[in-house]
């Protein structure tokens, strides 16, 4: 299951919850893409303090995602994977993409303005 | 404690979930710790979901059969499918190699399988299928890994 929502200055925030394989991947891939096309986005934070699994079909959909973004310019961050998760992410070279901070730290980083909620 | 069982489905991507959560519960008694539990569930989602998109192409009727033992600490274990088999092993095993890249394939999937677990090794010939057989060593029980 995945929360996809806009931040400011076009920085798309989506969290994932569940466990995401290639069935998951498969259902919410277009969702995901559609929004980083609809949505003037520039950058994609990976919200997954609240995914419980990740297989490689995870590596496939960010990565498919850094693609639709590269037009845009866009940047990456992959926040609070578990141990497992950052060994996946690390074997396709994504370790530097990787944060362990809020949502709203990833957006300060990016260079976003925080609105008070 | 030791224990076997088998596993048959058909394949429909819906069944990769069920792998998994099958075979969470059969490794339960060995109390293993989260981390031995998500890259052992990761390896059977790999292995599972290769058998059902590339062994079958999503066919929702060939059966992928899984077989797994345990002795002592020690989980041995094989997934099977009837499918289309690999032409080139040595190429498919590489990082990054996929032959469904339109799929968002990563190409990690063996890459990911060999590091999570010991012993890996597959046997696959075209037109009669597929066998990946892996052990995972689960570490004792002690009083420290039982905090976690």
């Amino acid at each position: 299951m995945a929360n996809i929502e806009i931040a400011e200055n076009g920085i798309l925030v989506v969290t994932l919850y569940g466990e995401l394989d290639n069935h998951e991947a498969n259902g919410i891939r277009t969702h995901i893409s559609s929004a980083i096309y609809a949505g003037q986005v520039r950058a994609v934070i990976w919200n997954l303090e609240r995914l419980g699994f990740m297989d490689s079909a995870g590596i496939g959909l960010i990565l498919g995602r850094m693609r639709d973004l590269v037009p845009l310019g866009g940047e990456t961050l992959i926040l609070n994977p578990s141990a497992t998760m950052e060994k996946i992410f690390s074997f396709s070279g994504l370790e530097k993409n990787i944060r362990h901070c809020t949502v709203e730290e990833a957006i300060g980083e990016m260079g976003g303005v925080l609105h008070e909620q | 404690m030791n224990n076997e069982m088998t596993l048959s489905f058909v394949a429909i991507e819906e069944n990769e979930a069920l792998a998994r959560m099958a075979m969470t519960c059969f490794i339960t008694p060995l109390d293993p710790t989260i981390e031995e539990i998500s890259e052992f569930k990761t390896i059977v989602s790999e292995a599972v979901t290769n058998a059902i998109i590339h062994g079958y192409e999503c066919d929702g009727t060939s059966l992928v059969t899984i077989h797994a033992r345990i002795d002592e600490k020690k989980v041995s274990m094989t997934v099977q499918d009837e499918g289309a088999g690999i032409l080139n092993l040595t190429e498919a095993m590489e990082p990054m190699y996929t032959t469904r890249p339109h799929m968002e394939r990563s190409g990690m999937g063996f890459t990911i399988m060999e590091s999570f677990s010991d012993n890996l090794s597959v046997e696959s010939a075209v037109g009669s299928g597929t066998i990946v057989k892996f052990e995972k060593q689960f570490s004792p029980v002690t009083e420290t890994s039982r905090m976690r």
